[in-house]
């Protein structure tokens, strides 16, 4: 028996015949039908797309679930600390101030007690203490500038020690700070510390000193390198500034005119007088009355090198104590500098 | 689990009407009937669609009625065929059992029934049913001849065919409604599938649907469908006959077929008269009612004869035991079944539903949709059951291979 015959072709079937017909020849209903069944499929596709789509971010969800990490990174150990800062923190002194116990896992860690910790120093203004998983603990710290030194006595230590007071009078010991650089910066003088928490209270005042000794840093930094003792006595009283440099005794700031006025003016009196008095050194100046006339006071009585009263005005009318003077600006146009007091 | 149920429709686009039934399918394969639909038919003429937009309007109008009552859409569709344009024959083969120890293999039923099914059709036409006959084993008959012991197996077809286009254009009436056809079946195996009990087809029945424009019949012998067929005659020509007859209109026709009409002649008064109306009103007339029965059962009994003819030889008053059911629109008319029986001589009876079927779904019209449903349901059944005996087929060729 041949082949053909075992396996003979079929013969066609009515379900050889296709269905599918062009909506054109359907009738309306049968189109609205059609849209309906189309828009069902639509619809279904789209149910099951965002069905999909919700079970990968449950996923998602389930995988970044802190708990779910908790439980996974419980038991990872912390490898290491990385820092970031604006200042002269380094990693050592963070892992001295952490003081984590070794072995100590990276979910086991009290991230806001170690914030905490970080804060407590005075030289930090803020801190992030994050976690990046698996085993890195990751601190980012903005620090405090110096702007002055002060004296304390702190506790247990028979001699003072010098502490750091920033802009925003946060008085902290300084760490890791350049000390060419510490050594340069004036002393405070005439406040009072106060004991608040393990540090000091806040200094009022400081945000002026730092203006001020900004303005002389960056203006005139041969006057402020004279700068040595910065008093806020009678800041309170008055609102002056009291500075303490090699070559005046007392240079009184006020606030009511600008810093960078008050120092050219310094600045051109200072000069002035060493021309024109150089066995006279200046005792005070008082800056803070502002007008073109600038009270001094001198070591000795007021004469010029060749045996005549200098050529800067002493009001003759004013009853000025012995060795004081009102020392008078020249308008801007005939100073031979040009300066503007 | 969740129960997953399917609404099917069992749709007949017949000549006057269109009749749609829904049925909900539920897992456990219980068949519960939630919705009908009817619809008064245009553009079939004899069962073959003429006018493709008429019968979509009138099949879609039928079918979203049968969706409302039930309030729900159906989902796919058992579709009646029908048609003088259908045509059958008979095709056997017969294989030597292939197995050393004479038992009968699934290769060999496969092969037996691939033969049998394997005649060329004419061009352009293509097959609606393959019915298959008990099988024959060494010439006794045999339901299921798997694992039986014998020398020759031999399987019979009859197939039922039709031509490509008419019956693309009865399944583009229910795509015109956006619907699946997933079941095609013969108008007279439905109509069989529901009125005969399996004693019936054991012992012999012919089931005759006598619609509209068609007549469908099934001859049942030894528990299967031995013969189906299709007479282009229905209830419609005694109409058109009363209207030639009595020269009246179609309408006044149809209801003088509906009041008076008959299967056979019991008038013996030949003066006896009948109104058109009975309202008395001008225009109304009045006719012989022996001539009414005369003109009805005269072609009454010319579609019996013709029925009868196309039987032929396998058509016998003997293997006929359980006689004729009769069912279908003009299964109505009084006298039918009398006339039935004289012109094929054995009893006949009008086709009555399984008592599960609700009392407004037993009219003889709806046991063609009622039928679809019975088939369709069973068929599958059957075809579901298939694969495992496919896979046994294969693992059995690659055992015969090797």
């Amino acid at each position: 028996m041949s082949q053909l015959i075992v396996n003979p072709p079929p013969a066609r079937t009515w379900r050889d015949i296709p269905q599918s017909v062009k909506p054109r020849v359907m009738t309306s209903e049968g189109k609205k039908r059609l849209a309906l069944a189309i828009g069902n499929i639509v619809g279904a596709v789209l149910v099951l797309f965002a069905a999909v789509w919700g079970i990968y971010e449950v996923i998602g969800v389930w995988e970044t679930n802190p708990t779910r990490i908790t439980a996974a990174a419980s038991g990872v150990p912390l490898k290491d600390i990385s820092v970031r800062t604006d200042g002269v923190l380094d990693k050592a002194w963070v892992t001295r101030t952490f003081d984590i116990p070794k072995g100590a896992t990276l979910m086991g860690l009290n991230l806001r007690q170690l914030q905490q910790s970080l804060l407590a120093t005075g030289q930090v203004q803020s801190a992030v203490v994050t976690r990046k998983f698996p085993d890195l603990l990751v601190v980012t710290l903005q620090e405090r500038s110096p702007v002055a030194r002060v004296m304390a006595l702190l506790g247990g230590v028979a001699t003072p020690q010098a502490l750091m007071v920033a802009k925003d009078g946060s008085v902290y010991s300084g760490f890791g700070y350049d000390p060419t650089m510490t050594d340069t910066l004036p002393f405070l003088d005439g406040v009072k510390l106060v004991h608040e928490g393990s540090g000091y209270s806040k200094i009022d005042g400081m945000e002026q000193v730092s203006d001020m000794l900004g303005a002389a840093r960056s203006n005139t930094p041969g006057l402020y390198r004279t700068f040595r003792i910065v008093s806020l006595a009678r800041f309170a009283v008055d609102g002056t500034i009291a500075v303490k440099s090699t070559e005046v005794d007392e240079i009184t700031f006020g606030l009511r005119e600008d810093f960078m006025r008050q120092l050219a003016r310094l600045d051109y009196i200072l000069e002035e007088t060493r021309r024109q008095s150089p066995f006279a050194p200046l005792k005070a100046v008082n800056l803070a009355v502002g007008g073109n006339q600038v009270p001094v006071a001198f070591d000795i009585p007021v004469v010029t090198a060749d045996g005549r009263a200098p050529h800067v005005s002493v009001k003759p009318s004013a009853p000025l104590p012995f060795g004081t003077a009102l020392f008078s600006l020249p308008n801007r146009n005939s100073s031979s500098s040009k300066r503007d007091f | 689990m969740i129960s997953r149920t399917k609404c099917i429709g069992a749709v007949e686009i017949g000549t006057s009407k269109v009749s749609v039934l829904i049925g909900e399918l539920s897992q456990s394969r219980t068949l519960h009937i939630i919705g009908v639909g009817e619809c008064q038919s245009r553009g079939v003429i004899k069962g073959a669609v003429v006018d493709f937009k008429a019968a979509s309007e009138a099949t879609t109008a039928a079918l979203m009625a049968a969706e409302q009552n039930a309030g729900t859409h159906i989902d796919e569709v058992y579709l009646a065929q029908t048609g003088g344009h259908l045509e059958g024959f008979y095709n056997e083969a017969a294989v030597n059992v292939s197995a050393a120890d004479n038992m009968v293999s699934e290769l060999d039923i496969d092969t037996v029934c691939r033969l049998a099914k394997s005649k060329n059709l004419p061009e352009g036409r293509m097959v609606v049913h393959h019915l298959r006959r008990p099988y024959r084993l060494d010439g006794r008959i045999v339901p299921d001849p798997m694992h039986l012991v014998g020398q020759r197996l031999e399987a019979g077809y009859w197939t039922v065919h039709g031509p490509e286009g008419k019956i693309a254009d009865n399944i583009h009436v229910i795509r015109s409604f956006s619907l699946n056809v997933t079941e095609l079946i013969l108008s007279s195996m439905a109509a069989g599938a529901i009125l005969a009990t399996p004693e019936d087809r054991q012992n012999g029945v012919l089931v005759i649907d006598v619609g509209a424009g068609t007549t469908d019949f099934v001859l049942y012998r030894d528990g299967s469908a031995q013969m189906t067929g299709v007479v282009p005659v229905g209830g419609g020509h005694l109409t058109n006959d009363i209207s030639l007859g009595l020269r009246l209109t179609e309408g006044q026709a149809e209801k003088l077929k509906l009041r008076y009409g008959r299967g056979t002649i019991v008038t013996k008064d030949r003066s006896e008269k009948v109104w058109l109306n009975g309202d008395f009103a001008i225009g109304d007339r009045q006719f012989s009612r022996h001539g009414i029965e005369q003109i009805t059962s005269a072609r009454v009994w010319e579609i019996f004869e013709v029925v009868k003819k196309k039987l032929g030889p396998a058509f016998s008053p003997e293997k006929t035991a359980a006689g004729v059911i009769l069912t279908g629109g003009t299964a109505k008319l009084p006298g039918i079944d009398e006339a039935a029986a004289k012109v094929l001589g054995v009893q006949a009876r009008l086709g009555e539903a399984p008592g599960w079927v609700a009392e407004n779904l037993r009219d003889p019209g709806f046991s063609g949709v009622l039928g679809l449903l019975q088939y369709g349901l069973s068929s599958r059944a059957e075809t579901a059951s298939a694969p495992r005996r496919k896979a046994a087929g294969w693992v059995g060729k690659l055992f015969a291979i090797a």
